[in-house]
C-alpha cells in the first residue's frame, strides 16, 4: 500500500443544509418526489480543498459559525458532504463534544467501556486499554463516580483519554484545549506530537492561534463556509490574524473620531499651526512603499510635516504602535531622543532596521508635540495600517532578539557562598 | 497515487515520514448522492457483519438499558412483569368478567384458560408493541449522539427491540416456571389441581425461532417509523394511535372464534391478514401445548402460522432497512 501519503484527502467539500419553513412543506416536497421543492438550501461550507499528509496534523481557524465545526462533522464521517468527496485513509477518531455519549448515571469506568464499543471496539480490546485510560485521565477516585458529578475539565479529561487511547490513525477534535487545566493540556499536547511522531495525522479546531501555530503544520482558515487560507499554519494564522480588519475599521473609527485622519491633513486646521502634511512607510532605503512586512524587515517610516513658526512653536514628532486591540505596542518620538526639528517644513524619517514587532496589524498615529512633548499640536494617522506577519512562532507583541545558552555554568544563587548542606544547623 | 514530493516541508517534530509506519489501507471515497438501490441491497447481508463487529455495543447497550431501566427502583428486575402482569387483570376483569367472554365448554381442569390464553397475548403484544414504539423515537431520542458521534445508527433501534424482546422473555420464562411448578405441586401432591393439565415442553424449542422473526419483524417496522420520525414528528404520534388500534384487532384478549365470540365467522379471513394474530396463535401454540383445544378451534396450524409471520418479518425487515440506510447519511442534519 506504499503510495497512500496522505491521511485526509477531501476534494471541494460542500455542505448544504435544507430548511423547511415548516413540516408541510416537506410533506409537499416527499409526497411529489421532490418536483415540488419546498426547502431553502443553506450551503455550511463550500470549496474546501486539500490534502492532509499522514503525520502531519491540521488546525481549523475562524469566527464562530465560519464552518469548522461542520467541516469536523463531515470529515469524521456523522454528516454527508453535499458535493465532493472526501477520503479518510486510516481508523478515525473524533472528539467533537465532551462527553458525548456519556451516560451521566454511569461510573467513569463503565462509561470509558462504553464510549470505546460505541466508537466499534471490542470490550476485550477497551479491558486491555483501561488501565492505559485511567492513568492518562488521572481522576483517582472519581474513576468509579458516577459522571454527573464530574467537573466539566474531568468529563474532557475522560473524554481525551479515551480517544487517543484507542489510538486512531486519524485524530479529530474540536476545540477541547479550551477546557482543562495547563496541566492537562500540557499532558495533551506531548500527546499529539507523540502522535505525530509515529505517523497519525490530526485535524483540530480551536480559537486559539497560539494552539494552531505550535501543534500544526497546516492550517485552513474557514470563513463563511470557504476556505479563506489554506497552507502553512504560520502563514494562515497570520493571514487571520491580519484580517481582522473588520475590528481595525472600528478601532480606526473611534480613533478618527478623537484625531483626524491623516488623509484630512489641512483640512480645518489654522494654518499658523503644525501638522503632518503625509506620512507613508517605505522599505529602508528604498523607494519601495509597503504596508505589508515581515518581523524582522528593515523599513523606514517618513513623515512630511509643516511648522509655520518654527521660532515661536518648535515641534517634536512623535510615532506610535498600536496593535488592533489597542495595545500601544511600542513609541517613539524626537523629544524623547534629543533630536529637533528644524525649518518650516520638512521631511523626517524614522529607520527600523530591524522591525521587532510580531504578527498583527498595527495602527501608526504620528503625533505632532510642543517643546516639552506635552501639548500636541496635531495627531494623525498613517493612511495605511501596517500588515506584520512573523516568520517564527514567537508568542507576544514583539520579537526579542535572544539567543539560549544551554550550559550555564551558574550556581543556584544563596548558594554560591555557604552551601547549606555543609552547614549543621541546616542539616537539622 | 501522488507521489512524496522531495519539497514537501516536513515538520521537525514529527521526525519526518517514518519508515515503520503501518502502511494504511485507502479509505472509501465518501460521496454525496444516496447510495444506489442495487448499493444498498448490496450492504444488506452485511448487517449481521455489523453487528457482529459492534456486538459489545449491542450487548453493553441492551445490558445497560436494562439495568438503567431497574436501577434504583424497589421493584428492580420486577418491573417486567408488572405491566403485563397488570394489563392482564384490568383486561381479566374487562373482557372475562364482565363482559364474559370465556370459554365454553372447557374441563374443571382448565379454568384459569381464558387467563392463560390472555397473558400469553399481553406479554408477547407488550413486546412487540413497546419494542416498535421505542424503536420509532430511538434516532431522534439520541440526536445528539448522532451528531457528536460516528456509528452504525441502524443499532439504535435494534438495540431497543432487543431490550423490549428481553423483558418479553422475562414474562414468558416465569409464565413457563409457575406453570411447571403448579404441575409439579400436582405431582407431588401439594396441590389438587394444577393451573395447568400439561407442562410446555419440547415445543419450547420453537422459541428460538419465535424470537427471529419476530425480531425480523419488531426491527423492520421499528426502522421505517424511526426514519420516518426523523423527518415528520408527527410519525410517532400517530404510530401510537395505530398500535392501540392493532392490539384491539388482534386477539390479545378475545379468541378469534366462532365457538366464544358468535358471529365473528365473516371477519375471520379478514383477521387473518394480521400478521400479530398469526405470531400470538404461534407463541399460544408454543407455550400452551395446544390445550384447551377450544383456543385453538378454528386457528391456523402452527407451521402455517409461523411460515406467515416469517414471511411478513423478512419483507418488513429487507424493506424498512433499506429505507433506514437510504436515509441514515442525512439523520445528523435532521435531529
Amino acid at each position: 500500500m506504499a503510495g497512500i501519503n496522505y491521511g485526509v484527502e477531501a476534494e471541494n467539500l460542500g455542505k448544504a443544509y435544507r430548511l423547511y419553513a415548516s413540516p408541510f412543506r416537506r410533506v409537499v416536497e416527499a409526497a411529489t418526489l421532490g418536483r415540488v421543492s419546498g426547502h431553502q438550501q443553506f450551503w455550511a461550507l463550500r470549496n474546501i480543498d486539500f490534502k492532509l499528509r499522514r503525520g502531519s496534523s491540521m488546525g481549523l481557524c475562524g469566527a464562530n459559525g465560519a464552518g469548522k465545526s461542520t467541516l469536523l462533522k463531515v470529515l469524521s464521517g456523522i454528516t454527508a458532504p453535499s458535493e465532493g468527496r472526501l477520503r479518510l485513509n486510516g481508523r478515525v477518531a473524533s472528539l467533537l463534544e465532551l462527553g458525548a455519549g456519556f451516560h451521566l448515571d454511569f461510573s467513569g469506568r463503565s462509561n470509558i467501556m462504553l464510549n470505546g464499543v460505541m466508537m466499534g471496539f471490542t470490550r476485550r480490546e477497551m479491558t486491555a486499554r483501561m488501565g492505559e485510560i485511567i492513568d492518562f485521565a488521572e481522576l483517582g477516585k472519581y474513576i468509579d463516580e458516577p459522571v454527573r458529578t464530574y467537573s466539566s475539565g474531568m468529563g474532557l479529561r475522560l473524554g481525551f483519554a479515551i480517544a487517543i487511547a484507542i489510538d486512531p490513525e486519524i485524530l479529530i477534535i474540536d476545540e477541547v484545549f479550551a477546557v482543562g487545566d495547563m496541566y492537562f493540556q500540557k499532558k495533551c499536547v506531548d500527546r499529539i506530537y507523540d502522535f505525530k511522531r509515529r505517523g497519525k495525522t490530526i485535524l483540530f479546531c480551536s480559537h486559539s492561534l497560539y494552539d494552531i501555530r505550535q501543534l500544526c503544520d497546516e492550517a485552513i482558515w474557514v470563513r463563511e463556509g470557504r476556505s479563506a487560507a489554506l497552507g502553512d499554519a504560520l502563514f494562515v494564522t497570520n493571514e487571520y490574524t491580519s484580517y481582522q480588519r473588520q475590528h481595525i475599521d472600528d478601532a480606526s473609527r473611534a480613533l478618527e473620531a478623537m484625531v483626524p485622519k491623516a488623509s484630512g491633513f489641512a483640512d480645518g486646521l489654522p494654518d499658523e499651526l503644525p501638522q503632518v502634511r503625509d506620512a507613508r512607510v517605505y522599505r529602508l532605503g528604498t523607494d519601495e512603499e509597503t504596508y505589508e512586512v515581515h518581523t524582522g524587515d528593515a523599513i523606514e517610516i517618513r513623515v512630511w510635516w509643516e511648522n509655520p513658526d518654527p521660532a515661536a512653536m518648535p515641534i517634536h514628532i512623535g510615532i506610535g504602535f498600536l496593535r488592533q486591540d489597542s495595545t500601544i505596542a511600542a513609541g517613539v518620538g524626537t523629544h524623547i531622543d534629543g533630536q529637533r526639528l528644524k525649518g518650516k517644513s520638512g521631511c523626517t524619517i524614522l529607520c527600523i532596521p530591524k522591525l521587532p514587532l510580531l504578527a498583527g496589524q498595527f495602527l501608526m498615529p504620528i503625533v505632532l508635540f510642543d517643546e516639552g512633548g506635552v501639548h500636541r499640536y496635531h495627531e494623525s494617522l498613517v493612511p495605511e495600517n501596517l500588515m506584520v506577519r512573523a516568520r517564527t512562532k514567537d508568542v507576544g507583541l514583539v520579537y526579542i532578539d535572544h539567543g539560549w545558552d544551554l550550559d550555564g555554568a551558574h550556581p543556584l544563587p544563596g548558594e554560591s557562598h555557604v552551601p547549606a548542606r555543609k552547614t549543621p544547623a541546616a542539616r537539622r | 497515487m501522488p507521489p512524496t514530493s522531495a519539497t514537501q516541508p516536513v515538520d521537525p517534530t514529527s521526525g519526518g515520514p517514518g519508515a515503520d509506519w503501518a502502511p494504511f489501507k485507502p479509505g472509501p471515497w465518501v460521496v454525496p448522492e444516496s447510495p444506489g438501490f442495487a448499493h444498498l441491497l448490496a450492504k444488506l447481508p452485511g448487517l449481521p457483519a455489523v453487528v457482529f463487529a459492534h456486538r459489545d455495543l449491542v450487548f453493553s447497550a441492551v445490558v445497560r438499558e436494562l439495568r438503567a431501566r431497574f436501577q434504583g427502583t424497589l421493584l428492580g428486575w420486577l418491573w417486567p412483569l408488572v405491566y403485563p402482569i397488570f394489563m392482564f387483570g384490568v383486561y381479566y376483569f374487562i373482557f372475562a368478567e364482565l363482559l364474559q367472554v370465556k370459554m365454553p365448554n372447557i374441563t374443571p381442569e382448565q379454568k384459569p384458560a381464558m387467563g392463560i390464553f390472555m397473558f400469553v397475548g399481553v406479554v408477547v403484544w407488550t413486546g412487540f408493541a413497546e419494542g416498535v414504539l421505542r424503536a420509532g423515537n430511538v434516532i431522534v431520542e439520541n440526536g445528539n449522539l448522532i451528531k457528536k458521534l460516528s456509528f452504525p445508527t441502524e443499532l439504535l433501534p435494534l438495540n431497543v427491540v432487543l431490550v423490549s424482546l428481553t423483558t418479553m422473555m422475562f414474562g414468558v420464562g416465569i409464565f413457563v416456571a409457575v406453570l411447571w411448578l403448579s404441575i409439579a405441586g400436582r405431582e407431588l401432591g401439594i396441590f389438587e389441581t394444577a393451573l395447568w393439565p400439561d407442562a410446555p415442553g419440547i415445543g419450547l424449542l420453537w422459541i428460538p425461532v419465535l424470537l427471529v422473526v419476530q425480531l425480523l419483524f419488531t426491527y423492520g417496522l421499528g426502522l421505517i417509523l424511526a426514519t420516518m420520525q426523523v423527518f415528520l414528528r408527527d410519525t410517532m404520534q400517530l404510530a401510537s394511535i395505530l398500535v392501540l388500534t392493532w392490539m384491539f384487532v388482534t386477539p390479545v384478549f378475545w379468541v378469534a372464534s366462532e365457538k366464544v365470540i358468535p358471529g365473528i365467522s365473516p371477519y375471520l379471513d379478514t383477521l387473518a391478514l394480521n400478521p400479530l394474530l398469526h405470531l400470538l396463535n404461534c407463541w399460544r401454540h408454543v407455550l400452551m401445548v395446544a390445550q384447551p383445544a377450544i383456543a385453538f378451534d378454528g386457528q391456523p396450524a402452527f407451521l402455517h402460522s409461523l411460515g406467515v409471520f416469517a414471511t411478513c418479518g423478512a419483507v418488513l425487515f429487507v424493506v424498512g432497512y433499506l429505507f433506514f440506510l437510504r436515509s441514515q447519511r442525512r439523520f445528523a442534519d435532521e435531529v
